[in-house]
């Protein structure tokens, strides 16, 4: 339906945490689909990155870092048509075993990096521009081992709904809840487990669309708020996860 | 906190099962005055509980009952709709008798009971209509799908409740319970094979490790019905080991 024709054709479109997995996804799909791409992280330009897409060295967590990705954007993108704040770190901690190092480093990129590139880049949006910001599912209920992980999910859903308030009519601003995603993460806890065919299988059977994510899943939707199509969409956070969170934790069927 | 409700006049509906039983006992524990409204009586009599025979589903009995009550009490402070059944199918095996039978118990039976009931709650110095909704109003257990429906029902009913007779001075709030071990769960649990390591099983996932009793749920409503709760309304209130606060966990 999409595919027929090029959905961003002439937008602009600045994607933090492009290096790999969703964010590389949504990335890709925005270059299919006829975008002026940009994106940053923490490393140097991924050698796989296609060549019309920009990148910006750029550790999202710092005030300076950003301002400079800011006006990099203006320069070479000129006025931003979609914001996407991908990127985030996850730490498999509870409290107890989380110190102020961890704290820094999670918050600092997953609450502050959102935070500081709604900042900057908002005044330098087009009129109904869209912000897409990538929250999770842990951010509604908990998942174990991940206490400021999910808790800084918990902020990217509540700031969104802020932007949207505060920036609305002439910026959107919705949160993607992301259910499990096959990314290299998820491949190795799969790996790792006591025996990856039954963890495989159990996994399965928890998602009523018989399969886990990809990170393609997110970037369909991602393109969606992106595009027109979406108009009146602002202030939500949508849940993608295969029907993992429709389910009760208690599935007779698994016992 | 003992005769918290004292002087108080509640009727529960389904007052003979698992979790209605449960707070008849502590209504009357607390001081209240309780009719016990169910189908049949369930064991022997309960001290400080009156049972009257009652069908959810019949508009003539619920006129009956409140017109019964107008003449003894004068005024209703509590009442608590805790009649429902389930029918573990999906739609496409439930019938539409069926379909039909769990909204006119879960559904229909908490309109009605509280349509007849209004007049007399009014005339209460701070009245209290608790309903039952489930963690299954939220998110789904497989082969329940009309019960889910029908609690989704009952959370939608009791905001639209409490917007409509809050400035009355009447309060209206939910219950969601989730894994509670009544007749009801023995039932759920008595379809699968091997009960013992299920129920083990079912405890495990559960962050509490323990599944709830009636009693459990008996203390939040009683704290509901209480003026404790005097500025509570509207809300949907889970409790459930804290079963719904997590994400689904994979065995890895």
């Amino acid at each position: 339906m999409i595919n027929s024709q090029m959905t961003l054709r002439g937008k602009t479109a600045l994607v933090t945490g492009g290096r790999q997995g969703i964010g590389r996804a949504i990335v890709d799909r925005y270059v299919e689909e006829g975008a002026r791409v940009m994106t940053c992280g923490r490393g140097p330009k991924p050698d796989n990155l296609p060549d019309e897409v920009l990148w910006a060295t750029t550790d999202v967590s710092k005030p300076d870092e950003v301002a400079a990705l800011c006006r990099r954007c203006q320069e070479d993108l000129g006025p931003l048509a979609v914001l996407v704040n991908n990127a985030g770190v996850q730490i498999e901690k509870s409290i107890l075993d989380t110190t102020d190092e961890d704290w820094d480093l999670l918050m600092g990129v997953n609450a502050r990096g959102t935070f500081l590139m709604c900042r900057e880049m908002i005044p330098h949006m087009i009129a109904r521009g869209s912000i897409v910001n990538i929250g999770s599912i842990s951010g509604n209920t908990a998942d174990p081992g991940l206490a400021i992980y999910n808790a800084s999910k918990g902020f990217v859903h509540s700031l969104t709904r802020s932007i949207a308030v505060d920036h609305g009519p002439h910026i959107r601003c919705n949160a993607i809840s992301p259910g499990w995603i096959l990314t290299d993460m998820a491949e190795a806890a799969f790996a790792a487990a006591k025996d990856p065919i039954i963890a495989q299988k159990d996994a399965l059977s928890r998602h009523p669309a018989g399969r886990m994510g990809k990170p393609e899943d997110i970037a369909k939707l991602a393109l969606w708020l992106a595009s027109d199509e979406s108009d009146f969409a602002t202030g939500q956070c949508y849940v993608i996860d295969g029907g993992l969170t429709a389910a009760s934790p208690l599935n007779p069927g698994l016992f | 906190m003992a005769n918290i409700l004292s002087g108080k006049t509640a009727v529960v509906t389904g007052g003979e099962g698992g979790i209605g039983a449960a707070i008849c006992q502590r209504f009357a524990a607390e001081g209240a005055q309780v009719v016990s409204a169910d189908l049949r009586k369930n064991g022997d009599d309960k001290t400080g509980v009156e049972f009257r025979e009652y069908d959810v589903t019949s508009e003539t009995h619920a006129q009956e009952l409140f017109q019964n009550l107008q003449a003894q009490w004068g005024a209703l402070d509590i009442l608590v709709n805790a009649a429902g059944i389930e029918i573990e199918q999906t739609i496409e095996e439930t019938s539409l008798e069926d379909w039909n039978r769990i909204f006119a118990i879960n559904v229909t039976g908490t309109f009605l009971t509280a349509k007849y009931a209004m007049p007399l709650m009014r005339k209460s110095d701070g009245a209290s209509i608790i309903n039952f909704g489930s963690y299954d109003g939220f998110i789904a257990d497989p082969s329940l799908a009309a019960y889910c429906a029908t609690k989704g029902a009952v959370h939608a009913l009791t905001k639209a409740m409490a917007c409509d007779h809050g400035p009355e001075g009447i309060r209206v709030n939910a219950v969601c319970p989730g894994f509670v071990d009544t007749p009801m769960l023995q039932s759920f649990f008595g379809s699968s094979g091997d009960i013992e390591s299920l129920k083990q099983a079912v405890r495990d996932v559960h962050p509490t490790r323990t599944y709830g009793k009636p009693v459990d749920i008996a203390n939040l409503v009683n704290w509901l019905a209480s003026d404790e709760a005097r500025y509570a309304s509207g809300q949907l209130w889970v409790m459930d080991g804290g079963l719904t606060a997590q994400v689904q966990q994979m065995r890895l």
